[in-house]
Formats: C-alpha cells, structure tokens, sequence
C-alpha cells in the first residue's frame, strides 16, 4: 500500500501544499493562484504573515483536489530550510502540529534537495522516465546556480555553485538595467527570439572548477550600455532584442560550459535539469544540443514543479518515508544554504 | 568625522575590508548605499572574509537575507532589500529579530526599508570614480 504523504512548502514567498501517493502526485496547489480567488482577499507576495494566512485553505485546497481526506496521510513533510525564517516557520510549525494531531511521522525536507527530486514526480496514469544513478543536476533559479551530483534519492553532494549572484539574477538585474520590468528573465527570452546573439560579446568569468559567477557579467553589462548611450541615447531602444539574445547567450554558455566540464570530467550522461530558469528556451535549446552533441540522456520536468512547489516537497518525502527518516517534535527551521 | 577608504583593484578588497573591520564590530549594523555594480556584494564577502565566515557569501537578492556563521560562532546576516516593493514586507519577514538581536547585520539597499532601518547603524556610500576605483565613505 502506498503511503499518501502531505508536502508542505513556505520556504520564501509561495505557501504551496501538495499530496502525493506514492511518487504520483494526486495535488499540487500553490497560494497566489486560486486559493486567493476562493477565499478572497489580497496575498501579499512576501511574508510569514501571507503564510500564515494561506497555509490553511492551501492545504484544504490540496486535500479536496486530490480527493482524500486527513485521515488518509501518512505522514507530513515540510520545507525544514534554506530560506527566510519566519517564512520557514509557519510550514514547521503546522506540520508539527499536524503530525501530532494525527500521529503520523514528521519528515523534514531540504529545499535544494527537494528541487532535485522533483524529477522523480509521475503523473497519475503516465509514466515518465526518470534519470538513473548517478546523474547530475544543474539547478538554476533566482537564488540558485548549482550543479549537484546525484548519487542516490538522498544521497548528493554541490560540487560547483555560484560564488556571487544566481543566474536567475543575473536574467533580473540586467532586465532592470535595460528599463524591462522585474522579473525580466522572462522577458528576456522573448525578446531574444527577435535577436541575434551574436550581435554583441559580452566577457565570461573565469573562475576554477565548477563554480559559477555572474556578479561580473552584470557589472560589464552596466558598463556596455553606459559606454554606448554617451554615444547614442537611443541604444538599448534601438538594440534591445540583440541585447537581449547576447545577454541570454552569454548567460547560458557560462553555465553549459561548467556542466560540459563537469559532465566529462564524472563521466556522466545522465543530465537533468532544475529550478525556475530551466524555463529559459535558450537554455532548454543548449541542453538538446547536449544530447545531440555528446551523447546526453537530457531530464527537464514540468515547469509547475521547477518554481517553488511543495510536489517536489512531497516526493523527497516519500522517499524518506520508505527509509523511515523522520524527525521529532524538537526539530528547528534552518536558513543557511547546505545540502 | 567623515573617513574615505579608497578601493583601487579588487586585490585591495581584503586590506580594505581588514581595515573597516573595528567599525563593523562596532556599530553592528551596516548599510551599504550605492548603484547596481557598485561592488556592494563584493565588498561584503570581503568583510564576511575579514570575520571568518565559513559560509559561501552570494548575492541574497531572491533570498532577502542569508545567514553565514564565522569559524568562531559568530552569526552574520548579509541583507538584500533589492526586491522589496513596499516597507510593510519588511514587517512581514519580522526585521525586528535580526536588527534589534547582538548578531551583525550588513545590508544592501537600506533606502528600500529606510523608515525601519535602526538609528545606531552606520550608513556607508559606495561609490565608483572617474579611474573605476572604488570609494567608500562613512562618518565616525
């Protein structure tokens, strides 16, 4: 009988509740999205106090969705951590309460390892094939560009991350520099369709291992336009799509060139992709060629389980349900970045 | 008294930060002003350098503040308001922990959270001259 495992997610601006049976996701439901139309009212984006207020009707919504009821769980997973503490204490604290109100194991989760899992999540009635063991990860989001070796469901290790500023950052902050909107990321990729990313270069960190930084491409980035708009105010009016798809090529080719390196130097052909950026086409674009051009075997999951979702909370608890990891009453929200 | 520190190459950044060092320990609480690309971040891995941080020390601005410890037991938060739209989802995060607790607090973009920010902090002004070197100015 598979256990039905209720995944809590609050680590940061999202309250997301999720239901899993098995490592078939029965529910996926994310705050900000219809609760707020069902229960009215306005859904702050950021705060332990949104939290607070969401984490309720999120969790009935999952139920209800999913069809089951509170005594069908089996056990509770939460977001233990990286993330705000404030925020990570409203998911604890329910699920504390909760696991004692039932008496069901309590099961803490790491956030980036939870990124990671979500490609193990089926979808009721199909089956997806899921990377083999080993394989590496990179994940990429507003807050993380790491590339994770994957050596077991629960057993995985960092080995290059981002010394200064995410490549999801990197995406936002030259938007902004550009007069584009936060979170420009998205935008970018759109205009870049239009663009030429060969039009102009833009300089690559150069920095040992795996390790990524982008702090320095925004900077050279300020400074190409500043140059250029003393000589033509109109610049980035008259270039933004070129802009845009150079930037995204150059944004993309720092991080395929670590996992290249990393993919060769492991041995590795299983590749999988996390995180919110992996909605960037361009990105998507460069990980075909990675199967086209080395052999890859190439895993992207479904984009409502790259962004913060509490799914892949609940299918990294599933697999430590079957390992009996669970944690007592006593167990503390951490905020520092470890996997 | 208003003091300059002068960042020539990043190769300064260490000595620098050694040099600010009293003052963070001092005044506990540090905002740092100046323009995107400025350095603000690379300047604060510098200091968290200076303290012993053990920790990775990347940009907090999807995470709003990271929280590194030094190889003393020290806590440090590293804050970024970048992203902040209004002063109220300051209250949401519940600020008053970190800023009114004994842990050191360095901040990026304070002006996004200024009716909130402690009066006993030290505010420094990143700025970058005309030969790309770096100032950094505060009042003792």
């Amino acid at each position: 009988m598979n256990p039905v495992i209720l995944g809590i997610e609050s680590s940061c601006d999202d309250t997301s509740a999720a239901i899993i049976k098995g490592d078939t996701i029965l529910s996926n439901v994310v705050a900000g999205q219809k609760v707020h139309e069902e229960y009215g009212g306005v859904v702050p984006e950021l705060a332990s106090r949104a939290h607070q207020q969401n984490i309720i009707p999120v969790v009935h919504k999952a139920l209800k969705d999913a069809g089951v009821t509170v005594s069908d769980i089996s056990a509770i997973a939460f977001t233990r951590g990286p993330g705000l503490l404030g925020s990570l204490m409203v998911g604890t604290s329910f699920a504390k309460g909760f696991a004692l109100a039932r008496n069901i194991p309590l099961i803490e989760v790491n956030h980036l390892q939870a990124h990671v899992l979500a490609h193990f999540i089926q979808e009721p009635g199909q089956q997806h094939k899921v990377p083999e063991f080993p394989f590496l990860c990179l994940l990429v989001s507003g807050g993380n560009s790491q590339i994770v070796l994957v050596r077991d469901y629960l057993d995985m290790e960092i080995i290059g991350q981002t010394i200064d500023d995410a490549a999801g950052e990197a995406f936002d902050k030259c938007a902004k520099v550009m007069g584009l909107p936060y979170p420009g990321g998205p935008l970018i990729d759109k205009l870049a369709k239009e663009g030429n990313p060969n039009a102009f270069e833009f300089a690559k960190p150069r920095i040992p291992d795996f390790d990524y930084s982008f702090s320095g491409l925004k900077t050279s980035f300020l400074y190409f336009l500043r140059d250029h708009i003393k000589e033509d105010p109109g610049f980035i009016d008259n270039h933004r799509a070129d802009l845009c798809a150079s930037l995204q090529k150059t944004i993309v080719d720092i991080l395929m060139e670590k996992l290249v390196a990393a993919a060769r130097k492991t041995g590795i052909k299983e590749i999988a992709l996390a995180g919110g950026v992996s909605a960037n086409s361009g990105l998507r674009q460069a990980f075909l060629d990675g199967q086209k051009n080395y052999g890859w075997n190439i895993y992207i999951p479904k984009f409502a389980y790259t962004t913060d979702n509490a799914a892949m909370i609940a299918i990294t608890g599933y697999f430590k349900y079957l390992r009996k990891q669970f944690v007592g009453q006593d167990v503390a929200p951490f905020a520092r970045m470890i996997l | 008294m208003e003091k300059t520190l002068i960042i020539h190459s990043e190769g300064d950044i260490d000595a620098i930060a050694r040099e600010f060092l009293p003052v963070v320990k001092e005044k506990r609480i540090i905002a740092f002003h100046g323009n995107m690309g400025v350095g603000k971040t690379t300047f604060i891995k510098g200091l968290c350098r200076a303290l012993g941080v053990v920790d990775p020390v990347t940009s907090p601005s999807f995470a709003i503040v990271n929280k590194y410890v030094t190889s003393d037991n020290q806590t440090v938060y590293h804050f970024d308001f970048y992203r902040l739209k209004n002063v109220s989802e300051v209250f949401d995060i519940g600020y008053e922990d970190y800023f009114f607790g004994d842990d050191i607090c360095l901040i990026e973009w304070p002006e996004k959270i200024a009716e909130v920010l402690p009066d006993d902090r030290l505010d420094v002004w990143m700025t970058e001259n005309a030969d790309g070197s770096r100032s950094i100015k505060f009042s003792v």
